[in-house]
């Protein structure tokens, strides 16, 4: 069967199989930055935008996204220049083998698209679904405020 | 996980559409909506996927009477939904924001969450306490059935289609609590209490425990304890020493039958001075 998609912007149509998920054919379209982790909706590195809410792509079925817009964290950078909340992982140490990294990102972008000044509490509970084995949470949530920190200011500054 | 046996994704645009299909597969059609539980655990010989959110089934209306909640509304839309942030006390919200992460309740839906029956499930027990009712749809009907009733007939539950789960509105003060190592974890019990007050006495009690480990269910012998009876540190304790006596449980992974008893006398314990302090504060 035939889908369609609005992936980071651009319209494109797919072949897919009834039972594919959405993970899948990410991946085997190209955006790598979709990670396969658990594929059972536990670690949340396969996160991405789903019509403006951050899902575990590995448990939708890619016909049920059919027409939807799909924002993966291919789509955040500008050019070279990162997003707001790619340069606050950086800065701050949140990166560290870089495999819950994109999730983690996306996760984010969905909070502060909602929640421009998140309490902790707010972050806490929004990262909940996204697991990291390396560097044990407090650098993403440093990473949160920054991010949200940042992008206050360009709010500001626009 | 679905095989790939699975040969069709098919999206009725109707209600009598999704009944026909229904129908006309039988136990190999799956009904779609977030779609988690199809996913993680449909039958390998599923060969229709059955899409049913594009019936309009996501709308949460907020009546006088009745608070509805269409079927696939997702767990997110109803915690951020206007007409649930002092509904009974704000219990939907106090729940919704423990159960799994917002990754999974941006998908997950009310009905599939009933539909699934899964015996650690949250929002069950919680709505067997509000006294929620369920509107499905068969054969060109809509047909209400108390939850209670449609979870006790699994046959009906598995061949019917839920378009809409209802809260009556009456006022309600109510709590709940759950005993799990984190908030994204799957309890070892939960514990869901509401109660309609009567002057200063309690009216109907509704006393709710799940993942006993079985789906969660009223304790009638608790709720009558406490019927008709004011809310003080005494008969609070004594409904808590009923509920862990009559509550049946079980051992498994997560804990043995004996710590699931103390612990539905301490959720118990708990609810009950929540239910308290929210009734003379009046919200």
């Amino acid at each position: 069967m035939r889908i369609n998609l609005n992936i980071n912007g651009t319209q494109q149509a797919f072949e897919i199989t009834p039972e594919e998920k959405l993970l899948d054919v990410l991946r085997r379209e190209g955006y790598m930055g979709v990670k396969k982790g658990c594929g059972s909706g536990d670690c949340g590195a396969c996160a991405v935008l789903f019509n403006g809410h951050a899902v575990n792509s590995c448990l939708v079925f890619a016909a049920k996204a059919d027409g939807a817009e799909i924002l993966t964290v291919e789509g955040l950078a500008k050019g070279r220049a990162l997003h707001p909340i790619q340069e606050a992982f950086l800065s701050v140490g949140a990166v560290q083998c870089g495999y819950c990294t994109p999730g983690m990102v996306i996760s984010t972008y969905d909070l502060l698209s909602r929640t421009p000044d998140p309490s902790e509490q707010e972050i806490r509970e929004a990262l909940s679904g996204n697991l990291c084995r390396c560097t044990g949470y407090v650098k993403q949530i440093e990473a949160v405020k920054k991010a949200a920190a940042l992008l206050r200011e360009d709010s500001h500054d626009a | 996980m679905v095989s790939t046996n699975t040969k069709q994704y098919l999206k009725p645009v109707s209600l009598d559409e999704a009944w026909r299909l229904m129908k006309d597969h039988g136990s190999k059609g799956k009904l779609v909506g977030g779609g988690i539980d199809v996913v993680l655990y449909g039958p390998p010989e599923t060969e229709a996927l059955i899409d049913v959110t594009g019936l309009g089934l996501g709308v949460i209306e907020g009546g006088k009477d009745v608070l509805g909640i269409g079927a696939t509304a997702t767990l997110t839309e109803l915690l951020e939904h206007p007409a649930t942030a002092d509904l009974h006390s704000g219990i939907l919200r106090e729940v919704l924001v423990c159960v799994a992460s917002p990754l999974l309740r941006n998908l997950a839906t009310v009905g599939g969450a009933v539909a699934s029956v899964h015996p650690w499930s949250d929002v069950i027990a919680v709505l067997l306490s509000l006294d929620a009712s369920a509107v499905c749809y068969e054969e060109g009907k809509e047909i209400e059935f108390p939850l209670e009733q449609l979870l006790e007939n699994r046959e009906r539950l598995h061949n019917t289609l839920i378009i809409q789960v209802r809260l009556p509105r009456a006022a309600r003060f109510a709590a709940f609590e759950k005993f799990a190592r984190t908030g994204f974890d799957v309890g070892m019990l939960n514990c869901a209490v509401s109660v309609i007050p009567d002057g200063q006495v309690c009216n109907t009690v509704r006393m709710v425990f799940g993942g006993t480990p079985a789906i969660a269910k009223r304790l009638r012998s608790a709720e009558e304890h406490l019927e008709g009876k004011p809310l003080t540190e005494s008969t609070i304790e004594e409904t808590a020493q009923v509920a862990a006596n009559a509550l049946d449980v079980r051992d498994d992974l997560r804990a043995s039958a004996s710590y699931r008893r103390d612990l539905a006398a301490v959720g118990t314990r708990r609810c009950l001075k929540r239910v308290a302090e929210r009734w003379s504060a009046g919200i």
